[in-house]
């Protein structure tokens, strides 16, 4: 099935573009602030400022993938500008940690995977078309990723005597 | 039925940006803010998932298991897709939810660098259990391998069992094998099952093991690393529940593991998890090998 709306416009990313940009981040702030209010009590007025720094650190992050010749992807640009602006001793880090203290994880989440959820049900007939057999062997494959890799730095953690 | 999707590649052979690519078509090129209908019932699944707030299950008096709301949240988000009567969550919306959430990671992944940053000093510490946990995801190839064979899975299982089969996996399999490769089927089918139960299948997963192993609460934190930005989220949920006080730090280990999975995790594929799946392959497949069943979804396509 082609998808014609899909391929139109231009091929660059325009103004347009991170306008478009702007406002699903605006959204999403506003959805991820109003559930974390309701969730953890958390100052409405405070974790908007917190979600607004969010929102421009992941804006800066996808922006320098797109523009700088780079081939760096925007997952690692947002983690080293988090990882920068949040460390001990950087004149941001008392601002930065003080109003995204204010956002929990778990809210911000619950968002997301309402998304994900959303857009999961694109492959629900590709998934019914495929057998149990190949289901049990996904679980596994999952369940020994994450189990495994528990496993070995539960062992090098004892190792190295980290304390619980 | 419509077929598979290739994700995207680039011509020259790297596949670090393939979310770029699906967020650019689906985002840049329309005006996806304007769906408000998807925003409106995203909040209102937020809302409803936040008042609902998370539910314990009592095992016994010391082991207890929670389901976050979360799950309630993305669980919803599927219903909708697939309840007739909500007409105005279709095929549209759901390719719109999935361009945006490749933005959203971002904001995840800001939230989760800022405790990296914090607690610089511990990732420092902590850096060779941060580093080999990677290659605690090769059991993989230990466990799943061979009960794939034993269903009768062929060069399928080479595909479905070398990695936990998310977009860089998937592109690294085509890439070595071809599109209409027998490994190509078996790692597609396992990045649609993922997409459909992996995020739900893994918050249950750690929650029991978080009420059932004994593990250090920085081994769960590091762990829920897998590759996967949404298996990531749905597996943090849960630890930071079972450990309060320790956010920071769980917050930290999880992002800079999900960070190191995406750098080096797609190299340790290329070059250690699929040479040794192959040659573990052959090894097992002619003596546990089973008849040759095929992947169901094959032959719908027409």
């Amino acid at each position: 099935m082609r998808m014609p709306d899909l391929i139109d416009g231009s091929e660059n990313v325009s103004v347009h573009g991170i306008f478009n940009w702007i406002l699903l981040l605006s959204i999403f702030s506003i959805i991820t602030v109003v559930g974390n209010y309701l969730g953890y009590k958390h100052p409405i007025a405070d974790s908007l400022i917190g979600m607004g720094i969010l929102s421009l650190i992941t804006l800066v992050g996808v922006w320098m993938e797109r523009y700088l010749p780079l081939n760096i992807s925007s997952i690692l640009y947002i983690s080293i500008i988090g990882i920068i602006i949040a460390f001990p001793g950087v004149p941001t880090s008392d601002f930065v940690l003080y109003y995204v203290s204010k956002v929990e994880l778990l809210s911000i989440v619950t968002v997301f995977l309402a998304y994900v959820g959303i857009g999961m049900g694109k492959s629900w007939n590709e998934f019914k078309a495929l057998g149990w057999r190949a289901v049990i062997v996904t679980i596994l494959v999952i369940a020994s990723t994450y189990l495994g890799s528990a496993v070995v730095a539960h062992i090098i953690l004892v190792l190295t005597g980290v304390p619980a | 039925m419509e077929r598979i999707k290739i994700p995207y590649r680039k011509d020259d052979g790297s596949v670090e940006h393939i979310y770029r690519e699906k967020t650019d078509k689906r985002i840049l090129r329309k005006n996806p803010w304007k769906d408000y209908r998807l925003h409106l019932t995203v909040f209102a699944l937020v809302v409803l998932a936040e008042i609902i707030g998370p539910f314990e299950i009592r095992i016994t008096d010391s082991i207890s298991f929670s389901i976050m709301p979360l799950i309630y949240a993305m669980v919803l988000g599927l219903v909708f897709y697939l309840l007739k009567p909500i007409k105005w969550i279709k095929r549209r919306q759901a390719r719109i939810a999935e361009g945006a959430m490749m933005l959203f990671i971002g904001v995840l992944i800001a939230k989760l660098a800022i405790s990296s940053g914090q607690s610089i000093h511990l990732i420092f510490e902590m850096g060779p259990a941060l580093i080999l946990q990677e290659l605690g995801h090769l059991a993989t190839i230990l466990v799943a391998l061979p009960v794939a064979l034993i269903l009768g899975f062929k060069e399928e299982a080479i595909g479905m069992t070398n990695s936990i089969g998310r977009e860089p996996n998937v592109a690294v399999v085509v890439d070595k094998y071809g599109f209409n490769s027998p490994e190509s089927r078996g790692v597609f089918a396992v990045f649609i099952i993922g997409t459909v139960i992996g995020t739900i299948f893994i918050s249950f997963l750690v929650s029991f093991s978080l009420s059932f192993l004994p593990l250090h609460p920085f081994a769960f934190a590091m762990a829920s690393g897998v590759g996967s930005a949404s298996m990531n989220a749905a597996a943090i949920g849960p630890t930071l529940a079972a450990f309060p006080g320790m956010e920071t730090q769980i917050e930290a280990f999880a992002g800079f593991s999900n960070l190191l999975s995406f750098c080096v995790g797609i190299y340790i594929v290329i070059f250690v998890a699929l040479p040794l799946t192959q040659k573990t392959y052959e090894l097992l497949e002619p003596k546990i090998g089973k008849d040759h069943v095929k992947i169901e979804g094959d032959d719908e396509d027409a």
